[in-house]
């Protein structure tokens, strides 16, 4: 366990959770930072749909709505719905992954970020999320589930 | 003596990108010129097997990974080549998102087209290359 | 904790290999033996990966027991996998399987005809047999 992440392992599968990040039930990410919440996706999430070979995102200017659609992400094997943790405004939607979506695969909690928000009230929308400690069980729950389907 | 065509499919069996890749590879040198294009077994070069490394260094050498992990490159530079060209199955199926194969390895008609496709990408790259060392 | 769900399991290591027949055999009867016959007990290696240096594969072939199968005598599979993590509990060469059942390798690389799916199965079953023994099941 290292001092940023809480993790553990299933087969050969390392599941890992940022300690200072917050959870939303639909495996998306939130990190206050700098005024602006910070988006992506968890790493249980990248790990079940697999390689990411297309985001579509709105674009800056955009309003979302606490637990709103953002986007989608596909992969060879699914489509998932990109969920908004936060209510608010994009100010910014990361660049790199036009040309490098596997970002979210290789570095979900980092250079995989997704877009940025200003959010219209973050204290409120931060009470319907999980933090780590609290995400972490529901994430080895759901890792069961998926391991029981085989 | 002209230099062959050394085509290394990953073959990761985790994913379907594996199986494609690797079909790909079977459909260029099946269909094109056998006695110039080839593969060997990526594995070879890791237990420092000297035809197959003997192979590599003499030949152009272009590697066909499933995704970014870039295994069949990693491993040809690990065995002290530099590719020539480093393909990637993700890259294509970019480009034809309707095209979702229906399994690992039996890809159903839609991962064979994509198959295709590499195939003739690939295709294109030989020639490429081919025109480069004349 | 999900105790239940941390058991051991066999990582299966096909060999992959690219350049013969039985190469593409290895990969089907894999499949077969993770998707059908021991989907709870087996973890498949992919062997240009566990080379590459990926961390949970080669932690896994590490932690826990691992069968390889190779396509022929050359036995990479298992050459690689005892200089990376460690000696596998079972070592299986196809060809060598075949030829004392008496059954012909497949004839082609890219496809399995109807006739080599005997040749899977045996294959298959023979590496579940192996899971088993490892397991120490039935």
């Amino acid at each position: 366990m290292s001092d940023d992440f809480m993790e553990v392992t299933y087969d050969k599968f390392t599941f890992r959770v940022r300690k200072d990040y917050w959870y939303h039930p639909e495996e998306c990410w939130a990190k206050e930072s700098g005024g602006l919440v910070i988006v992506g996706v968890s790493d249980f999430l990248q790990k079940v749909v697999g390689d990411v070979a297309f985001l579509e995102l709105p674009e800056a200017g955009a309003e979302l709505a606490p637990g709103g659609e953002a986007g989608t992400m596909e992969t060879i094997k699914t489509t998932v719905a990109l969920i908004s943790p936060v209510g608010g405004t994009i100010q910014e939607v990361n660049g790199e992954l036009d040309e490098n979506p596997q970002l979210v695969n290789t570095d979900p909690y980092g250079a995989g970020w997704i877009f940025k928000v200003a959010p219209g009230n973050w204290e409120a929308d931060q009470k319907g999320l999980m933090d780590a400690p609290a995400y972490f069980p529901k994430m080895e729950e759901k890792i069961k589930a998926e391991m029981a389907k085989k | 003596m002209a230099k062959k065509i050394v085509l290394l499919p990953c073959s990761g069996i985790g994913k379907a990108y594996g199986e494609i890749g690797r079909q790909a590879i079977y459909e260029v040198i099946g269909d094109h010129r056998p006695a110039e294009i080839t593969t060997t077994c990526l594995a070879k070069l890791m237990i420092d097997d000297p035809e197959a490394k003997q192979l590599i260094h003499e030949n152009i050498v272009i590697t066909v990974d499933g995704c970014a992990r870039d295994c069949a490159r990693k491993n040809v530079e690990t065995a002290g080549k530099k590719v020539d060209k480093a393909l990637r199955v993700i890259e294509i199926f970019k480009d034809h998102r309707d095209l979702k194969p229906e399994g690992v390895l039996e890809l159903g008609e839609p991962g064979f087209k994509l198959v295709h496709i590499l195939a003739e990408k690939l295709g294109r790259e030989i020639d490429c290359l081919e025109r480069k060392e004349q | 904790m999900l105790e239940e769900f941390k058991q051991v399991k066999v990582g299966i290591i096909p060999c992959n290999g690219e350049e013969i027949c039985e190469g593409t055999l290895t990969r089907f009867a894999c499949r077969k033996v993770l998707d059908s016959l021991r989907p709870n007990d087996t973890v498949t290696i992919c062997l240009p990966l566990f080379i590459a240096g990926d961390k949970g594969e080669r932690n896994f072939a590490k932690a826990f027991p691992t069968i390889t199968v190779d396509g022929c005598e050359k036995r990479c599979s298992q050459k690689c996998t005892e200089r990376l993590s460690g000696r596998p509990k079972h070592a299986i060469v196809i060809s060598e399987l075949l030829k004392e059942h008496g059954l012909e390798p497949p004839q082609s690389r890219q496809t399995l005809e109807e006739k080599d799916k005997a040749a899977v199965d045996l294959v298959a079953e023979e590496i579940a047999r192996k899971v088993d023994e490892i397991l120490e099941k039935g």
